[in-house]
């Protein structure tokens, strides 16, 4: 988060660069971005495990991919962000999206089998929403207060432990309702993420519902009005709604947008990953480096907004794409 | 009252009761299933909801429901209604909920159009005109749809000639690469680096790499072709610009009749079981996953069949009944109780990384460190599937087996035929209907099986068949889409729920389909054998 509230300002910096730039689903893209050219000599298998946020986005890109090499074979598999590692050492996939960063002992191990530590690549930008009923009048939340939701340590220090509406200053039917909390299962990388930096490494309520996908705490909070559920902004539905989040209590309130993403004032915004294995030394396979450039192409970064995600502005792409080049 | 007691009728009462009450359970399961799955693919009234206050919203209505809160005394309860939208790429969201205090009217003009495109969804709108380039080439509805009902076709068999080239012909370009690749650095790994056998590949490669830039510049001669556009406009008045090329279908529900409506429904049923799904799985069709699972499932019935009669025939036939015997049986029996994912687990440490980790070293050590077989793979996942049903077919041969009468045996070798001929020419042919009825068990459940599955080789997208013209032609290591995997990956793992939810019904119903056929088809052979061995059997 430290790196990324570093780097985001300059992201800001360069975007207000492009306003010209088209406007797909009321997201802007980067008109910086180049076209993708396919080139000649591309085939093979490409095996992607990992993220379930990233699920749909890595099958949008591999149906993308195709179109340019039609004999290129991606599998897509996506059960969380923690079997990516595994499946990067093993070699038994190239691509590992995660949505968090590969812990420190998942690199260890990384290096002690290849020598050389996995190779990062930022690929779209997500804004991890805090998803109420489309009902809820709630009009925001600050960083203490979704800590004290969601964890029984409350390590961001909010004075109580938040159980019902009304502790969140709703009336009337909503003021005696408690709160039902939705979440994803440990195997993720959202868990992870949203334990580290809104629980502060705190732990989760037993009460949290614990869900396979992202897609499935959406419609829990869809389906019980007094819900409240952590995901990608990816996942947003008609029957939710993301609520605006303060740094701090009695801070200025951000939405969940691409702009307050890109410049940090959204608290919770974060990169997704994709990890590949380039050895430093040789020439990197051409299949996964002709695939990463068709992620930070115009056709690529497109693919970002459908999904509902925000796209890369150039300056990262160009940075990320000399990784594997 | 005694009587009453006493004469047995409140047994059968139960009994009865206990019938129907399954009966409902099932038929309720079903019918819900088939209301909503056959339901999504009939077309819609399309409305125009004009707001209060001025500004529309097209698209069509699927929902209504209750405001819920607190009512104020007197006062109706508020409804709201779900619209479908679609235009996604241009709105941002492809469902919005409007409630009704804020519609001022609902109209169902003839002129809206729904634009089934292959990316970003449904389109709604009104149509302006039809360009090829920038060049209009009619405008206004009538002139429009009449332009689009020559151009379309035509657009569309470019698209599949396109279609065909890339898949066909590049593909077997592509294949041929591969292979030369991996055989060049299968000679790297013996030492050669060059000499003739290398730079023979070599010259083969460049010669396919001259082949393949020839198809790509007819590839862009064909895609240069592609020039037509289809302009409509949008509930909010904006333009927007589809390529033909990225048009499915252009209809006008509200204009046709039943007739017509049957026709497109009739059309999307056809693209639902027939297509390649679209869009990270939410539309287009899931004949990769139909494939997958019926194939998945004779794999596995291959492998199964041999094994568990084999099993039973020597519990049965030639082992001694004592101890052990009954203990292997219990054991046997105790596996079908076994929790499938354990199957799973197994699978993947035995199958995948063991037996498919040797495999890859031994045999295709170039690939590495991309393994071949030593990943999830379609005979990985249907060996699985084998050994989580063997104790199925082991338990109904068996009973089969203890059926059959001694005299018949012992009739057959008093005749002087030798035990094996006893076993394959008498008892064999009078035990298959009972293994066929194993089989049909070991299918229904193994075709409903997933969580074994996702650990063995089921993936979210796999467009590669396990069978294409590729020699070998049948790909056992590639991984597969799956029926019962897709419905998980529709209902949880979806970025548009909304969209997908009703394709959740759709694919359980195919599922529940092709389990039905394939045990019709099981239970018609068996009927047929039993019919042949009747006589011979007695």
């Amino acid at each position: 988060m430290r790196i990324q509230r570093a780097l985001m300002p300059a992201v800001a910096a360069a975007l207000v660069a492009v306003l010209a730039a088209p406007v797909l689903g009321q997201v802007r893209l980067d008109s910086r971005l180049v076209n993708y050219r396919a080139v000649s000599g591309i085939s093979g298998n490409l095996s992607s495990v990992g993220s379930d946020t990233l699920n749909n986005l890595m099958t949008l890109w591999a149906e993308g991919f195709q179109r340019f090499y039609p004999n290129v074979r991606i599998q897509v598999e996506g059960k969380g962000s923690s079997t990516a590692p595994p499946a990067l050492i093993a070699g038994t996939a190239q691509l590992g999206p995660m949505s968090r960063p590969m812990r420190g002992s998942e690199i260890d191990q990384f290096e002690r089998k290849y020598g050389y530590k996995p190779t990062e690549i930022r690929v779209a930008v997500d804004a991890l929403a805090v998803f109420v009923n489309k009902d809820n009048p709630l009009r925001c939340l600050s960083m203490e207060q979704v800590d004290a939701i969601f964890s029984k340590t409350r390590r961001a220090g909010y004075r109580e432990d938040i159980r019902t509406w009304g502790q969140l200053g709703l009336t009337g039917e909503w003021a005696s309702r408690p709160l039902s909390l939705f979440g994803r299962n440990s195997a993720s990388g959202t868990y992870g993420f949203f334990k580290e930096h809104v629980l502060r490494n705190g732990d989760y309520k037993d009460e949290v519902k614990e869900q396979p996908g992202s897609a499935a705490v959406v419609q829990g909070v869809t389906a019980d009005r007094f819900a409240i559920g952590y995901s990608g902004i990816g996942y947003a539905t008609a029957g939710v709604r993301a609520v605006p989040i303060a740094e701090r209590a009695g801070g200025a309130c951000m939405e969940a947008t691409a702009p307050n993403a890109y410049d940090g004032s959204y608290p919770i915004a974060r990169f997704l990953l994709v990890y590949v294995n380039r050895n430093p030394a040789g020439r990197g396979d051409p299949l996964v480096r002709e695939f990463v450039r068709y992620v930070f192409s115009r056709q690529g970064q497109e693919v970002v907004i459908k999904d509902g995600y925000f796209p890369i502005p150039a300056p990262i792409a160009v940075e990320d794409l000399k990784k594997v080049e | 009252m005694k009587g009453f007691w006493r004469s047995g009728d409140p047994f059968v009462w139960l009994t009865g009761a206990a019938l129907a009450f399954a009966l409902l359970m099932v038929f309720g399961l079903v019918g819900l299933v088939l209301v909503h799955g056959l339901g999504f693919f009939w077309p819609r009234d399309v409305a125009r909801v004009t707001l209060v206050g001025g500004g529309a919203v097209v698209g069509e209505i699927v929902e209504r429901e209750p405001i819920p809160g607190p009512l104020s005394p007197g006062a109706p309860r508020p409804f709201r209604v779900k619209v479908k939208q679609g235009n996604r790429d241009v709105v941002g969201a492809d469902f919005v909920w409007i409630d009704e205090s804020r519609i001022a009217s609902v109209d169902r003009p003839a002129g809206l159009v729904v634009v089934e495109r292959r990316e970003w969804g449904n389109a709604y709108g009104t149509i302006r005109d039809v360009r090829e380039g920038a060049r209009v080439v009619a405008a206004g509805e009538e002139a429009a749809l009449a332009a689009l009902a020559g151009r379309l076709p035509a657009a569309l068999a470019l698209a599949r000639e396109i279609r065909r080239i890339e898949r066909d012909e590049v593909g077997r370009i592509n294949y041929e690469q591969e292979r030369i690749r991996l055989r060049l650095r299968r000679l790297e790994l013996r030492g050669m680096r060059e000499g003739p056998q290398v730079e023979a590949l070599r010259a083969e490669l460049a010669g396919l790499q001259s082949r393949y830039d020839a198809r790509v510049r007819e590839l862009d001669a064909l895609k240069a072709r592609q020039t037509g556009t289809l302009t409509l406009v949008i509930a909010d008045g904006r333009t927007m610009a589809i390529p033909l090329a990225q048009i499915v279908r252009v209809s006008r529900p509200n204009a046709v009749g039943l007739a017509g409506r049957a026709g497109l429904y009739a059309a999307r049923v056809w693209e639902f079981v027939a297509g390649d799904p679209r869009e990270a799985n939410t539309e287009g069709g899931v004949f990769p996953a139909i494939f997958g699972t019926v194939m998945m499932v004779m794999l596995m019935s291959l492998a199964v069949t041999p094994f568990g009669v084999l099993a039973a025939f020597y519990l049965r036939e030639y082992a001694h009944q004592g101890p052990l015997v009954s203990t292997v049986r219990i054991a046997v029996n105790n596996l079908a109780g076994v929790p499938s994912i354990v199957f799973g687990v197994f699978g993947l440490g035995f199958f995948v990384y063991f037996v498919g980790g040797a495999i890859d070293r031994a045999f295709f050590p170039e690939a590495l460190p991309t393994p071949t077989f030593g990943t999830g793979g379609i005979l990985w996942a249907s060996l699985t599937l084998a050994l989580l049903t063997v104790p199925v077919v082991i338990v109904a041969t068996e009973e089969g087996l203890a059926a059959i009468p001694r005299s018949l045996r012992e009739g057959s070798l008093a005749l002087g035929a030798t035990r094996l001929e006893t076993t394959i020419r008498v008892v064999l042919p009078a035990v298959l209907p009972s293994i066929l009825t194993g089989l049909i068990l070991a299918m229904a459940r193994a075709a409903g099986e997933v969580a074994p599955l996702m650990l063995t080789g089921v993936v979210k997208l796999a467009p590669a068949l396990p069978v294409d013209g590729f020699p070998p032609y049948v790909h056992l290591e590639r991984k597969f889409m799956h029926l019962g995997f897709h419905i998980y990956d529709v209902g949880f793992q979806s970025p548009n729920v909304d969209a997908a939810r009703p394709m959740v019904f759709a694919t359980t119903l195919l599922l529940l389909g092709i389990v039905l056929v394939l045990n019709l088809v099981a239970i018609a052979l068996r009927n047929r054998l039993r019919r042949k061995y009747a006589a011979s059997a007695v």
